[in-house]
């Protein structure tokens, strides 16, 4: 019988979540192509969590461990990924979209001479071959593609693929492996250099304008962007920058263009035209407003009406539970 | 009057208007602040229509020349454009006479010619607020033999012929002054660029370049910077002031398909104001279309690109457009003065004047592409022979306003001459005016009409419309300046230079003229918001001055 | 120092992307074509290389259409040395062909760095660069956002979701290059001049079809009518749902 490779990943020893993810987008694949799932978990040593993906569709659950696989080692990983690829006869191999996931699947479809399509957001089989779909041109258009080679290679973008259970065995089983790291060796994980993020460049933006009501209250807004773990940036709208609240650095609109989050939180901004200007292309707009009738809403896609000073700190909560 | 103006005060927005900064644009040779030096033989202000048609002309007769054996070796021509790319700055209707491209490409067929389709069929329009009247083309008007076309395309298409020949295009760089010697025009310095909101070098900052050249071109554009500043500095004046008109136009893709070239007159504008629609198919399904109103109206509250946003929910328009989608926007001021706001001379020690910049416009046909073609080959023509005899006086170059005013750019600004100021006293008088100068030939009311500037107009606020946008047939100004593509960076400083106090009717004044909201009044003030800009130039007519940004700001223009 | 730059002409899709007439490619009509911003870093890094070195060339490769030597042209106002142009009218969906031909021209060439942008803004694919480095046999780091280089060594950090991985990697090698690396020089008017004269190689080729056929492009679905999610904080929770579910954002 045919099977899928899920590939997944640790950090610190420990299952990483979107794995469960790939397991499921793998489990998907399998289905179609009347095949089974080995999820692929590499660590230094047995790793965390692993045990839990028979859960979400694994037929057996291989952890390849290696000293090299401590922290990532993309020659290392790509050369046992490859190589366990070709040997088990897979007719895909599945992996996140993370940034060590995108460095890693064109790596392997190299040595495989395999297709590869990155950032995928859905997965189906029809007659038989694997076929795709991802975002191009900044999301404003969607590619279908069919994969020929064998095995097809996607890697799976996070958080499309809501992991579903579909229990299986999850038989386990570790392959020790010798492997060299490599030349290009990762010497240390730092931690994000806080506040560093652009307005201009965060994937997350969170504006607060004249209904914060006092400077110092802006910390609610940094408090739920340091909830998001890097990814955020706190702006704001001109009233505030021309009050001096907050510097022109961060001030959110005023051209057509300007910033395209894929989410960006607007708290206590009515929405003057200038304002909407500068954040209409974000992906995803959420308003939060006392005012039931402020623009804001208009251009937001979800809306909670009420009280920022009760509802922001909530919002932090809850995705920091999520992120947790 | 206007019967547009319901009370409110009148003011004259000259009395607004912050003189032209002669001294940050007229700089003497030599003066410090700028980092590269370069020196030309040819210097061309504007890669349009008129810049790239002299680069193009001057380029041919220098290889040519050195074919022939005698020549001039190599002559560096450059072409300084303010646009990040060719034609990005760029927008007319058009419908455009092929005249002098078939001078200037005498190997190549019209269909070589970067135009889309031929006119055949075309149609002139009275609007009323529900209805249509359709009226006998104008002689003026007939189009047949000429050519849709988008200015964007052309320009781009030129460009190519001028570097195929061997000139030098710096596209991104705007030239923001005049580098002189004594009275003589010896270059340009341009824009600085990665300047903060403050106006102090920030990262990425390069300083301005020094431009030398034996002669300059002005092919600026309607209502260029430096040719301003030139004139005035030279004190060199024209029997009547320029004039403007403010045109916004948009570009939809249709499901319906257009057949012919269609004006139109009338509604929505109101009777104290001058101007009229187009509508042109650049294909069956592809339609550029737009409003132009001369900027002489009275009524404070007018607001060219509402009102085209009124215009299109006529049935007559709706029609077409309904179901399409807007897919580009922009603006731009057209010198509409004519023969009589022609400057004295377009030519002077070291520099000459093309195109629009010169006021090379001829009204009643609506057309000025061929003209600043055809002025730009002539200038072309003049330089070439200034540099075979190595002067570049004003004497030498004064043959190019000889070959001009030997032309038929002259001849027929001179037919029309008062067709566009017949005007002044609103549409309908006007027209029965411009019916009897057209039957005549011009010679009634032969005499000059005279006119002010457009800044000493009396205004006064009129009913201030409510336009609501539907997102779908009419859209908002912010929606149009993101159409346009303008990209400008959000922390320039601010380019345009208003007056130090201006009260709430002038101001709001400004934001109804200005079609991409850089003006607004609001908590009591004037704002400013400089990066929406599209660089039309209409506040430079009637409030706050224009300057150069950084290159590359502004439009982005792809098929206008 | 001898470094390559691998650059993309790409569509400058800011404010419209249409689906052309065949329902599988980018209706082209009124767009404008530039240098792939991802590749403008490229270029720049390649530049201060050299430029830190004291000696070397800087040479630019593209695959793609004639119009592509604008793009090329483009980086040789920059400051690169020389361009080459891998021509074909047909790029293929697929970045391993597209990898392999660059990779045959860049084989042997004695290179110290290849620099690529970490992925074109047409595409999305993400994935050409780190191919050439496997088949050519260097090392690779994607997606670098500092970079130091001496001694034949380089220390190159990526972002990572929640941090920053700290590379070391041995030179020759592949890298590219992410927004933050560094800010793009414009061209300086010289550059422009200069860059007229400077040689652009043209070179035919045939890149294999590849594994990936592309049966549909299709815009994205509507944009769902926004909604009150709720009052006061108790509509959180929901709100945190719908970002996660039906927005897919979190």
């Amino acid at each position: 019988m045919s099977a899928v490779l899920a590939v997944c990943e640790q950090r610190d020893g420990v299952l990483r979540k979107v794995a469960r993810e790939v397991v499921t987008g793998a489990r998907r694949l399998a289905d179609g192509l009347g095949a089974t799932v080995d999820a692929l978990v590499p660590g230094s040593g047995p790793v965390e969590g692993s045990a839990e993906l028979g859960r979400f569709g694994a037929d057996r659950v291989v952890t390849v461990t290696a000293g090299a696989f401590a922290r990532y080692a993309p020659e290392a990983l790509g050369q046992a990924i490859a190589e366990r690829a070709r040997s088990g006869g897979y007719r895909a191999v599945v992996f996140a979209a993370t940034a060590t996931g995108k460095d890693l699947a064109p790596r392997v479809a190299a040595r495989l001479g395999a297709a590869l399509a990155q950032e995928v957001t859905d997965v189906v089989v029809e007659d038989g071959a694997v076929i795709v779909t991802r975002p191009v041109y900044a999301g404003k258009a969607l590619l279908k593609l069919r994969l020929r080679s064998e095995p097809a290679l996607v890697s799976l973008r996070p958080n499309v693929f809501t992991p579903v259970e579909r229990p299986r065995a999850g038989t386990a089983e570790t392959v020790a492996l010798d492997l060299p790291v490599g030349r290009v060796v990762t010497r240390e994980i730092k931690a994000p250099e806080a506040g560093a993020l652009d307005v201009g460049e965060a994937p997350i933006v969170i504006s607060g304008g004249r209904g914060l009501k006092d400077p110092a209250n802006f910390r609610l807004l940094e408090e739920l962007a340091a909830a998001f773990g890097g990814k955020a940036a706190v702006g704001a709208s001109r009233a505030v920058v021309d009050a001096g609240w907050r510097p022109h650095a961060d001030q959110v609109g005023q051209t057509g263009k300007t910033v395209s989050p894929s989410l960006y939180i607007a708290v206590g901004i009515s929405g003057a035209i200038q304002h909407l200007a500068g954040m209409r292309t974000s992906k995803v707009i959420v308003a939060i407003n006392q005012d039931k009738d402020a623009p804001i809403f208009k251009v937001a896609d979800y809306g909670i009406v009420g009280d920022l000073f009760q509802i922001v700190p909530r919002l932090t909560e809850e995705i920091r539970k999520l992120h947790g | 009057m206007g019967d547009g103006v319901v009370g409110g005060a009148w003011f004259r927005p000259s009395a607004y208007q912050p003189p032209l900064p002669l001294d940050r644009i007229i700089l003497p040779a030599g003066t410090p602040g700028a980092g590269d030096r370069m020196d030309l033989d040819v210097l061309i202000v504007g890669a349009g229509p008129a810049g790239l048609g002299a680069a193009i002309e001057l380029a041919r007769l220098v290889r040519e020349d050195n074919q022939a054996g005698h020549g001039l070796g190599e002559v560096q021509i450059g072409v300084l454009e303010k646009a990040g790319a060719l034609g990005e700055h760029s927008l007319s209707g058009a419908v455009v006479n092929p005249r002098p491209f078939r001078e200037l490409f005498p190997d190549l067929e019209d269909s070589d010619f970067p135009f889309r389709a031929p006119v055949e069929k075309e149609a002139v329009y009275l609007l009323t607020a529900g209805g249509r009247w359709r009226l006998p083309t104008p002689p003026t008007m007939r189009n047949h033999g000429y050519y849709v076309a988008s200015l964007c395309e052309v320009v781009r298409w030129m460009g190519r012929k001028a570097e195929e020949l061997g000139v030098n295009l710096f596209t991104g760089f705007p030239a923001a002054a005049l580098l002189r010697d004594g009275n003589a025009v010896v270059g340009v310095r341009t824009a600085p660029s990665g300047l903060d909101r403050e106006g102090k070098p920030g990262s990425g900052y390069s300083a301005p370049n020094d431009l030398y050249a034996r002669v300059t071109v002005l092919s600026e554009g309607t209502r260029g910077l430096l040719t301003q500043a030139y004139l005035d500095w030279q004190k060199i004046g024209s029997p009547n002031p320029q004039i403007y008109a403010l045109g916004v136009k948009e570009i939809w893709e249709t499901r319906r398909s257009l057949d012919r070239v269609i004006h139109t007159m009338g509604w929505p504008l109101p009777s104290d104001a001058f101007g009229g629609s187009f509508m042109y198919p650049l294909e069956p399904n592809l339609v550029a279309l737009g409003l132009v109103v001369g900027l002489d109206y009275p009524d404070a509250n007018l607001d060219v690109h509402v009102l085209l946003q009124q215009m299109k929910t006529h049935p007559f328009f709706r029609e077409y457009l309904e179901g399409g989608e807007m897919v580009e926007w922009g603006a731009k001021t057209i010198p509409e003065g004519g023969y009589y706001s022609l400057a004295e001379r377009r030519s002077g020690d070291g520099v000459l004047i093309a195109g629009d910049a010169a006021g090379f416009v001829d009204v009643p046909s609506l057309k000025g592409v061929h003209y600043a073609v055809q002025s730009g080959i002539y200038a072309a023509r003049a330089i070439f022979a200034a540099l075979k005899g190595g002067d570049a006086s004003a004497a030498k170059l004064a043959e190019y306003d000889r070959l001009v005013d030997r032309s038929y750019i002259r001849r027929d600004l001179y037919r029309t001459r008062n067709m566009r100021l017949a005007f002044k006293g609103g549409l309908y008088v006007g027209g029965i005016k411009a019916a009897l100068m057209t039957l005549s030939g011009g010679a009634l009311f032969g005499g000059r009409i005279a006119v002010p500037e457009d800044a000493a107009v009396a205004r006064a606020a009129g009913p201030e419309a409510s336009f609501v946008p539907d997102n779908r047939l009419t859209f908002s100004k912010v929606d149009g300046v993101f159409k346009a593509g303008n990209a400008t960076r959000d922390s320039i400083p601010p380019h345009v230079l208003a007056a130090r106090e201006v009260p709430e009717e002038v101001a709001r004044f400004y934001g109804h003229l200005c079609p991409a909201g850089v003006y607004e009044w609001s908590d009591g003030r004037l704002r400013v918001n400089a990066p929406n800009c599209v660089d039309c130039k209409a506040t430079d007519v009637l409030g706050p001055r224009w300057t150069p940004r950084e290159g590359g700001s502004g439009p982005r223009y792809q098929r206008m | 120092m001898k470094i390559a730059v691998c650059i993309k002409r790409v569509p400058d899709t800011e404010t419209r992307v249409k689906v052309g007439p065949d329902g599988k490619t980018l209706d082209e009509s009124g767009a404008k074509f530039i240098l792939n911003p991802y590749d403008e870093f490229a270029v720049e890094e390649a530049l201060r290389r050299k430029e830190q070195a004291g000696a070397g060339e800087v040479v630019v490769l593209s695959l793609g259409p004639a119009a592509t030597q604008e793009t090329i042209r483009t980086a040789l106002a920059m400051g690169a040395d020389r361009g080459i142009l891998l021509q074909t009218d047909r790029v293929p969906a697929d970045g391993l062909e597209v990898a392999r031909v660059l990779a045959g021209e860049l084989r042997d060439g004695g290179w110290d760095l290849v620099f690529f942008g970490k992925m074109a803004i047409d595409d999305y694919n993400h994935q050409v660069g780190p191919m050439v480095a496997e088949l050519l046999g260097l090392a690779c780091v994607t997606a670098v956002t500092h970079l130091e280089i001496a001694d034949g060594k380089g220390i190159a950090q990526r972002e990572i979701e929640g941090g920053i991985e700290v590379v070391e990697f041995p030179l020759p090698a592949v890298l590219t290059a992410d927004k933050g690396l560094n800010e793009p020089r414009y061209p300086a008017l010289k550059g422009i001049m200069a860059a007229k004269k400077k040689p652009l190689e043209v070179k035919p080729v045939t890149p294999g079809a590849g594994g990936l056929e592309v049966l549909a492009m299709t815009p994205p679905a509507e944009r769902p009518a926004g909604k009150i999610v709720g009052e006061g904080p108790d509509a959180v929770p929901t709100l945190v749902r719908l970002l996660r579910e039906e927005a897919k954002v979190l």
